[in-house]
Order: C-alpha cells, then sequence, then structure tokens
C-alpha cells in the first residue's frame, strides 16, 4: 500500500468510528472530508458497512472471556449448581460471570423493510422481520421476549432447557423447532414450520405441531389452530411473503414491515381472506403492482399505499 | 433551534436543510442516486417510529448516512451474487468451475463464525467486549469510557482496532 493510500485509510477508519457512534454531531467536518476526494467515501463506506456488518452477525451475549478483568462484576445471589460447577471445571465460564442470575435484558430492533439475523451463544438463531423489536437476556440465551412484530426461530433443541419465548402477552416453549412468531395490530400469530411449540404451558397448554397455526384476532381472546403447508412458514427471511386466507390488515401490517413502505387498509374495504405469494423485492420497487399480484386494488393516497381502495 | 422537535418537526427539518442534506449524500458517494437517497430518508424519517429528536439535523445525516450503508452493502452483495452466478454458468469444465462459488456459498454462511473468531483474538480482550458494546448494545462511546473505566480516545482507539480487522476480514471474504 502507498503511503497517500494508507493515510486514507486512517483517516477513513477514524471518521468510521467517530461517525457510527450516536452522539455524533459534527456532520460539516465530514462532508468537508469527503469533499477532498471521491476515494474517501470509496474507502470510508468499506469500513463503515464492515462495522455494521459485524455488529449484526456477532453474537448478542458478551462472552465471560471477553469481559474477564474489564468489566465491573456485579456479586449477586450467588448460586451454584451442577451444571454450572461442571462447565466452570471445563473452564467454559469465568467465576464472575456464573455468579450473575439475574437477568441482563437488551434489545435489538429494526427498521421497517430491514431483516437482522441474530445468532444465539447455544446455536440458536432469529430472524427479526422489518419494524420489529426482540428483548434478550444476556445470561441466558434460550430465552427471548418479541416486543413487537415478527420473528422467525430457529431453535437448537434441548431437552433439559427447553427455549422460551414471551409475545403479546403469551408464552411459547420449545419442543424442537423452527417458528415464526407475529404480534402486531392484526392480531397474534405463531406457525410452526418444524418441531413443535407448547403455547400458554401454564393456561392453555396447546401443543403446536409442524404446519400448526394459532392465531387469536386483536381484542379477541379466541384462539383458532389451522392448518398450513409448512414450507409457507417463514418465508419472508428469504424474501418472498405468502398469504394464506389472511386479512386485508394482516397483508397491510406484512407488506409495510419487509418493504419500508406504508400501507393502511381502506375503511370499509370487503372483509375477504386472500391467498397468494409475492416477492418483497417487487412491492419495494413497485408498491401498487403488489395490488396485481395480489388481487386487490391498492392506490396511492399522499406517502402511504391504500389497501381495498376502489 | 428548540431542544427537542415533535415528529413532523422532523420533517420540517428535512425541507430547511435539505440541500445541505443532498451536499452530504453526494459527497458520500451517492452521485446520481442522490435524490433517489434523499426519497428514501424522508421514507424512514415517515415511517420510524422516533420520540422527540434532539438534533433534528444530525439525525437526518445519520439516517442518510445509515440509507447509504445499507445501499453500498446491497450493492457488494448483487456483484457477489453475480459473479457466483457466471463462475458456474462460464467455466468450461463444470465440475471444476462449480467449486468456488459453492465455496463462497458456505463462507457467506460462515461470516458470523469468522467475525466471533476475530474478535476472539483481538488484543487487548476488552477491544471485543468494547465493540459489542457500541455495536450490538448501541451504547454510546462516551458511557462506554465511563463502564469500562477508560478514556473516550482509548474507546475510540479499541474500536479502530476493531474496525480494522473487521474491514480486512470482509474482503478476504469478498475475493475468495
Amino acid at each position: 500500500m502507498q503511503p497517500d493510500d494508507q493515510l486514507k485509510e486512517d483517516e477513513a477508519l477514524a471518521w468510521a468510528v467517530r461517525t457510527l457512534d450516536p452522539a455524533f454531531a459534527d456532520w460539516d467536518d465530514f462532508t468537508r472530508w469527503l469533499e477532498a476526494s471521491p476515494a474517501h467515501g470509496a474507502a470510508y463506506d468499506r469500513i463503515a458497512s464492515a462495522a455494521v456488518e459485524a455488529g449484526e452477525v456477532a453474537a448478542p451475549l458478551v462472552a465471560a472471556n471477553d469481559a474477564e478483568d474489564t468489566l465491573p462484576v456485579r456479586r449477586v445471589n450467588r448460586r451454584w449448581f451442577a451444571g454450572g460447577l461442571a462447565a466452570c471445571a471445563a473452564g467454559l465460564l469465568t467465576f464472575g460471570y456464573w455468579q450473575q442470575t439475574a437477568p441482563d435484558l437488551h434489545s435489538r430492533q429494526t427498521e421497517p423493510g430491514q431483516v437482522l439475523a441474530i445468532s444465539l451463544d447455544d446455536g440458536s438463531r432469529i430472524d427479526l422481520a422489518g419494524d420489529s423489536r426482540i428483548e434478550l437476556d444476556r445470561r441466558n440465551p434460550r430465552f427471548a421476549r418479541l416486543e413487537r412484530g415478527r420473528a422467525l426461530f430457529t431453535v437448537r433443541h434441548d431437552d433439559t432447557d427447553p427455549f422460551r419465548v414471551e409475545a403479546g402477552g403469551h408464552e411459547l416453549l420449545d419442543v424442537g423447532t423452527v417458528f415464526d412468531v407475529r404480534d402486531d395490530a392484526a392480531g397474534f400469530v405463531v406457525a410452526v414450520q418444524e418441531g413443535a411449540v407448547l403455547f400458554d404451558p401454564d393456561a392453555a397448554a396447546v401443543r403446536l405441531d409442524a404446519g400448526d397455526r394459532l392465531a387469536i384476532a386483536p381484542g379477541s381472546d379466541t384462539l383458532t389452530v389451522s392448518e398450513v403447508t409448512p414450507a409457507d412458514i417463514g418465508t419472508w427471511r428469504d424474501g418472498r411473503l405468502t398469504f394464506a386466507g389472511a386479512t386485508l390488515l394482516e397483508v397491510a401490517a406484512d407488506l409495510a414491515r419487509a418493504s419500508g413502505h406504508v400501507f393502511t387498509v381502506a375503511p370499509g374495504a370487503p372483509r375477504g381472506s386472500l391467498t397468494g405469494s409475492i416477492l418483497i423485492d417487487a412491492v419495494r420497487r413497485d408498491p401498487a403492482r403488489a395490488g396485481a399480484l395480489l388481487g386487490v386494488p391498492i392506490r396511492r393516497v399522499g406517502d402511504s399505499w391504500m389497501i381495498g381502495a376502489p | 433551534m428548540a431542544d427537542s422537535l415533535p415528529h413532523s418537526g422532523l420533517h420540517a427539518a428535512f425541507l430547511q436543510h435539505r440541500a445541505q442534506l443532498l451536499r452530504f449524500i453526494a459527497a458520500r458517494g451517492g452521485g446520481t442516486d442522490a435524490e433517489d437517497v434523499l426519497q428514501e430518508v424522508w421514507l424512514r424519517i415517515s415511517a420510524a417510529q422516533t420520540g422527540p429528536v434532539g438534533n433534528p439535523l444530525s439525525y437526518l445525516h445519520r439516517t442518510a448516512n445509515t440509507v447509504l450503508i445499507d445501499r453500498y452493502r446491497a450493492r457488494r452483495q448483487a456483484t457477489l451474487r453475480d459473479r457466483a452466478w457466471s463462475e458456474t454458468q462460464g467455466g468450461s469444465d463444470p465440475a471444476v468451475s462449480d467449486a468456488p462459488s459453492a465455496e463462497r456459498i458456505v463462507l457467506a454462511r460462515d461470516l458470523a463464525r469468522a467475525v466471533e473468531a476475530l474478535l476472539a483474538r483481538l488484543h487487548p480482550p476488552r477491544v471485543a467486549a468494547v465493540f459489542r458494546r457500541h455495536r450490538i448494545d448501541g451504547v454510546p462511546q462516551r458511557q462506554i469510557a465511563g463502564e469500562f473505566g477508560i478514556s473516550l480516545s482509548t474507546v475510540e482507539a479499541d474500536l479502530r482496532i476493531a474496525y480494522r480487522a473487521l474491514a480486512d476480514l470482509r474482503e478476504q471474504f469478498d475475493a475468495v
């Protein structure tokens, strides 16, 4: 690398660190640096994109060996259990990490149109749809709370330590599983692609097997369980939305979450249900075309798109 | 400027500072797509459920910067996909030409693992802890300095180490 290139790289690196801090405000200076050479923007993109991407794929849990000697160790509720002793003996966890039994929660969230893949320390994976928010526990990788929106859980099963999901005031316990959870204005839905899930184990205790879909309409307390094609579950992760007898409200919520455009349901629109499949990229590029593909009128109203408006 | 503005204040700030944002986007490499990028910024501030924003102009720049980073990533992914495709299709010996793209697919899947391995290798270990706290938990650098009992410039230096290593790692993935 030439000395000039090295200097440019170092400057780009320093700007990437500064500008990606939420407190950064010196955008005028940054603009002037960018204007000095087109190569500056390119060098900045290379570094900033790698840093942002790594933040998305890295495990959200602070591994104990990373935190050694540096993170303040809170000493609470010293509790020992057999598995823990074994893990300690294996040198997998440091002393400090172990004594912490209180949950250490943090949230991840997405913008509309975004999909975020989260890898958990236990080998499980959560794909978070757009405009969604999920809470995780740094001390317990076997727990997640979907605060809003939609997520696809691909859970590594462990009989002795089931994965627990909270969403919409309900609890889901995995029995070895890939499942999709949604909680939004269109209601609460859980659909199982593989394995099985126990819904509200302490109350209704409904077992859902692969291809089962449980829905609760907004403001209702009636559970409806229906059958769906397992292959149609969670297709949004691969860039396709699949609807089977969906209400317009559900369609609007899904289109908005996946595309980043705003969709609403026309007042007085027919209450019918909709079946079909559509590529998210197509909706993103041309929201009106979604109407033609799904066989329902979609019309632009200001900055948003109205479904079911003739 | 008021300390905080309601959501509509963000739109007002957008209209007021449109020219300045456009200049930033152009300097940043937005070029001929600058108007498209601006449109996407508008959509994002319309869709986001933000509370009052303390510094609307800074918020708008940050949103534009994020849009540009997302676009860069999408472009790079598309290039890699095209290259993998043409390699699969174009080789004279199908058995051999298939290999690199198959390998690349496996590698892409392994990026998360490679990032973890790299973070584990960084010295001192605090570098990876600072990186996670900042990029995953979204904690501002000044607050991290307080939590770790180090200076702000040490936090910045740690992040420079991590970002440089991660950018080099990404390059290795792209080059395979």
